[in-house]
């Protein structure tokens, strides 16, 4: 890793958690926080859809049930623009690690799902600067399934039942996280994840990451 | 390509004004409306930003100047994909005429005139459906100063006060909405849009317009 290489301009580090719900990034994202901060790092860490005002327009909708496939895509791409534009860029700027929740692959996989052209939902996204560390963590969908089942309940378009795959809320979730699983699956070459077996211990899977972590900030890239 | 290229095939027929405000298209749009339906024709109207989903939180962000040129971009297009999904699709397959006060043509000239990339925005909006008759009104932008701020000073974003091109309102509105009339001409030859002088008078435009529409049905077949 000696001659690490910045993907973007910016004088920070950008370093992403991906995987589908249940899959543990916020643990991971939790400890690799604390990690960072220990060693006297300036850490921002921001999730995927917490923009001011966009935010509770979705969740509103999403309760409501308003959504087509397009408006979806969009509501959540321009909840992303101003997260990017308010929070991470200015963060980047000012030599942060920015930790971040989920990043433009889960549009990707979620509206492809969801029948949008993937070039369009590229275009939408094309803004965005390319991450230094893309994590993902890879969980078969039977795990998913029970983890989720056990904690949060399954949720209307977590299950994909917008997209009308099976009025059974099981049947539609298996479909839809394997359909966003299949996504990931194709994104991981193109967009060089690091691809971790989310079934390992939680220590386990922050090592491996820590490890990754410490080798680009061992180059003195942030010193 | 995009389908703002393609031709349609619905049963229906959509018809857009285009222009800066004060160039009168919603009066031109509302004479037509009127028309339309006291000859019995099925119209539905819809107008720019007026969806249930997000229009009120476009015009509390812009109240309080909170977000960046893309972010708006985008927001607007949500609006219009929702009312396009909602209202002008099933409308259109329903057999109605659609009468839409603004497109994505307002959002190609505005967008691109607070520094949007032309190719972007067009992107975005690719899943828009052409209109069968887009008339824009070309105005100077004095002209449609005068019109609207009779009584008014130029408000924050009609003035492009965000771009921070002036600080004195009437000298930024007219820079910016220079910009914004040289978007929608540019867009005359590529989206094919009519072009009508806004000077002329209120009779003679739409005189013009329900030639042109009268053309358009009876290739559906439907005399007027």
């Amino acid at each position: 890793m000696e001659n690490f290489k910045r993907k973007h301009d910016y004088e920070g580090l950008l370093v992403v958690i991906e995987g589908t719900d249940g899959s543990g990034k916020s643990t991971q994202l939790e400890l690799l926080k604390r990690y960072m901060q220990d060693m006297s790092y300036g850490v921002m860490v921001s999730e995927w859809k917490t923009s001011r005002l966009i935010a509770k327009v979705i969740d509103e909708a999403k309760e409501r049930n308003l959504l087509n496939a397009s408006t979806y895509s969009l509501l959540y791409a321009a909840d992303f623009a101003d997260r990017l534009e308010n929070q991470i860029i200015p963060a980047l700027k000012s030599g942060f690690i920015v930790l971040l929740d989920r990043y433009y692959y889960t549009a990707l996989a979620r509206d492809v799902v969801r029948g949008q052209d993937i070039e369009w939902v590229k275009n939408l996204y094309e803004f965005a600067p390319e991450p230094d560390l893309v994590f993902y963590l890879d969980m078969p969908v039977d795990v998913l399934l029970k983890r989720i089942i056990g904690t949060t309940g399954l949720d209307f378009y977590e299950s994909g039942r917008d997209v009308g795959f099976s009025t059974d809320f099981y049947k539609s979730f298996e479909i839809y996280q394997n359909r966003c699983l299949e996504e990931y699956n194709r994104m991981k070459s193109e967009y060089g994840f690091i691809s971790i077996d989310g079934t390992k211990t939680v220590e386990e899977i922050h090592d491996e990451m820590k490890k990754h972590v410490q080798e680009i900030l061992d180059t003195g890239i942030l010193d | 390509m995009s389908n703002l290229t393609e031709k349609h095939d619905l049963k229906g027929t959509l018809i857009c004004v285009e222009g800066i405000d004060g160039s009168g298209k919603s009066t031109q749009l509302a004479l037509l409306r009127d028309w339309l339906k006291s000859i019995g024709q099925d119209v539905i109207f819809t107008e720019w930003n007026s969806s249930m989903l997000i229009s009120q939180t476009t015009k509390l962000a812009k109240k309080k100047n909170l977000l960046s040129p893309r972010t708006f971009s985008l927001l607007h297009a949500v609006d219009f994909a929702d009312r396009l999904k909602q209202v002008i699709e099933p409308a259109l397959k329903a057999g109605f005429i659609v009468l839409a006060d603004r497109y994505a043509y307002t959002a190609f000239a505005r967008d691109v005139a607070r520094g949007v990339d032309r190719q972007w925005v067009r992107k975005v909006y690719d899943f828009a459906i052409k209109p069968d008759l887009a008339v824009y009104f070309d105005i100077k932008p004095e002209t449609a100063m005068n019109r609207i701020c009779s009584n008014r000073a130029p408000k924050f974003y009609e003035a492009g006060m965000d771009l921070k091109l002036s600080n004195d309102p009437y000298e930024s509105y007219l820079i910016f909405q220079s910009r914004v009339i040289k978007e929608y001409q540019s867009m005359v030859e590529e989206f094919g849009l009519v072009k009508l002088d806004a000077d002329d008078s209120i009779h003679s435009k739409q005189v013009a317009i329900r030639t042109l529409l009268r053309e358009i049905l009876k290739e559906k077949g439907i005399e007027v």
